[in-house]
């Protein structure tokens, strides 16, 4: 695997990332993504909905450079002003915590296995500061099996957020858990990444948590995907979670991007979908 | 502004367990009716055969063969003690211990690295394969005689014949243990920055060594039957060849102290096993 960032430079019209008439297809020849084109800000959140199966885990797959795309291009813009960064880390919706490392230990997985540039007193100072950001004072220590699946979850976050990469990628992050639990997530991980100027692509089948964390949200047709629609979510960098899904704006932007999936969706249902592993 | 749902940060201990006293009280019928079966068996063992109509039946009830909990009594302070000419059972309960341990130890740890190389090399494993399963389908017993001719009737045999049963046990765990590594863990390190040697060293080395571990217990388990048939065959001092000698020279009693005492040893190193097990593997989960 080659490190997307470490590619050529090339021309990204002022966007970090930009997925340029992208398609691809399994061996075997189901098609999943077809001619899709998307442009991602410098230190925006992208959001990305889609009907089920309708391969959103492989544009991020693609994204990863754990698949290389049939045709089109991915294309990263080279940040010069932070040539430091970390390119791109990825929270994966399955458990990725080291159940034999403690909730520090694991956070700061990636001084273990990498050669980071920071010394030991600078990668302690960096878990702790992480660890109060997300609330997990006091869980330091603790063991995996110990916390609840919202620390669980906080903690691999704080994992793919410790090396300050340019880009994180989040398939799925929080479907396991109940709303109040994930609401309150929302909140910490909008925060982290904002403050850290990370930018992020969020896949998610929860339209709620894709309006209220994403600066702009893609809806992706059904199998095979390309981008459908397109909307700017103008909430700015200062959000309040739990007070913000009763608020006009938000309903009414719910509603047009609902309409808008409820259309792909009802046309996933008429035809039998090709499953991506 | 910062919400958290409490239930994630009140997170501590569990439901409050009983009192030891109450644990105590709740299993005590447990324990006594336990102990009144042992001692109504050892009755029985020391009484019926006295019996003439019952020993008259045959060997099932006839001290020569079936000894009696007073003889073996009196044996097991003999052996412990050297008293009446008796040989002392340290020495050879100390050569079985010691050849077992040392079996169990070199075989997990050749068991834990072929099973991390195979695990980790796709190719290799699959070029291996019906080697070690061949190599597996041998009873080791067998092998015996071969290993004697090679190194002797030595305590080195008895410790390369319990390698070689230990190695298998620990090889298939270390093996699933390396296998069963999610891909997520491995592309997660490999975004983080890992490099292979790093995965190997801090995702799947951990992972080999935690599998190879849980299987602690049932491999000196096994070393040590595979120790003591072996001294039993080979005639190298130890538990095997006391019971050798009780058998040559037809000594039920000391058949049961020797067995009685291997139970013994055998628990000990078992509840060990177990608790090295508990606390290396903790982070195991409950």
């Amino acid at each position: 695997m080659t490190y997307p960032a470490a590619g050529p430079a090339a021309s990204t019209g002022g966007a970090l990332l930009n997925v340029d008439k992208v398609s691809f297809a399994y061996p075997g020849g189901t098609q999943v993504l077809d001619n899709m084109s998307i442009a991602v800000p410098p230190g925006s959140i992208t959001g990305v909905v889609g009907p089920s199966g309708c391969g959103k885990s492989t544009l991020l797959a693609l994204l990863a450079g754990l698949l290389q795309p049939g045709s089109g291009r991915i294309a990263w813009s080279r940040d010069d002003a932070q040539p430091a960064r970390h390119p791109l880390t990825m929270m994966f919706q399955k458990d990725t915590l080291l159940p034999w490392l403690t909730v520090e230990d694991n956070i700061g997985l990636h001084f273990r296995v990498s050669n980071s540039r920071l010394g030991k007193s600078e990668q302690k100072a960096r878990i702790a500061e992480l660890v109060h950001l997300a609330g997990l004072d006091g869980a330091e220590r603790k063991f995996p099996y110990q916390l609840s699946g919202g620390m669980r979850r906080r903690t691999a976050f704080l994992a793919s957020v410790a090396p300050h990469p340019r880009t994180l990628l989040l398939d799925e992050p929080f479907s396991a858990l109940d709303e109040p639990t994930r609401i309150g997530i929302h909140q910490d991980i909008f925060n982290i990444v904002k403050r850290e100027g990370i930018t992020v692509l969020l896949i998610t089948h929860d339209l709620g948590e894709a309006i209220s964390l994403s600066d702009q949200v893609m809806v992706l047709t059904s199998q095979p995907a390309t981008v459908f629609k397109r909307f700017d979510i103008p909430f700015g960098a200062e959000r309040n979670f739990l007070g913000m899904r009763e608020h006009p704006g938000f309903l009414e932007l719910y509603g047009q991007v609902w309409e808008q999936l409820a259309v792909q969706i009802q046309r996933s249902r008429s035809r039998p979908v090709a499953r991506t592993p | 502004m910062n919400v958290r749902s409490s239930p994630m940060h009140a997170e501590s201990g569990g439901p409050a367990r009983p009192s030891r006293w109450s644990r105590i009280k709740a299993r005590s019928p447990i324990w006594l009716t336990q102990l009144g079966l042992l001692i109504g068996f050892l009755l029985a063992w020391q009484y019926l055969p006295q019996i003439p109509a019952l020993k008259a039946m045959g060997h099932l009830f006839d001290p020569y063969f079936v000894s009696s909990p007073q003889r073996i009594a009196r044996e097991l302070y003999n052996l412990a003690t050297g008293n009446e000419n008796s040989p002392v059972i340290w020495g050879y309960v100390w050569s079985t211990v010691y050849a077992s341990l040392l079996g169990t130890a070199i075989g997990m740890v050749l068991g834990a690295a072929f099973g991390l190389v195979l695990s980790n090399f796709q190719f290799l494993s699959e070029v291996m394969r019906p080697f070690i399963i061949g190599m597996n389908a041998v009873p080791r017993i067998a092998l015996v005689p071969i290993i004697v001719i090679v190194f002797g009737p030595t305590a080195t045999s008895c410790v390369i014949i319990s390698v070689l049963v230990v190695f298998f046990v620990a090889f298939f765990n270390a093996y699933e243990g390396g296998t069963s590594v999610r891909q997520e863990l491995v592309q997660n390190a490999r975004l983080l920055g890992a490099d292979q040697w790093h995965i190997l060293k801090n995702i799947r080395l951990p992972f080999v060594m935690a599998w190879t571990l849980a299987s602690l217990p049932l491999s000196v388990t096994f070393a040590v039957i595979t120790v003591v048939t072996a001294e039993i065959l080979t005639g190298v001092p130890g538990m095997g060849s006391l019971l050798g000698t009780a058998a040559v020279t037809g000594n039920a009693a000391l058949t049961f102290a020797v067995v009685i005492t291997l139970a013994v040893v055998g628990i000990a190193i078992t509840l060990a096993a177990d608790a090295i097990r508990a606390r290396v593997l903790h982070w195991w989960g409950q």
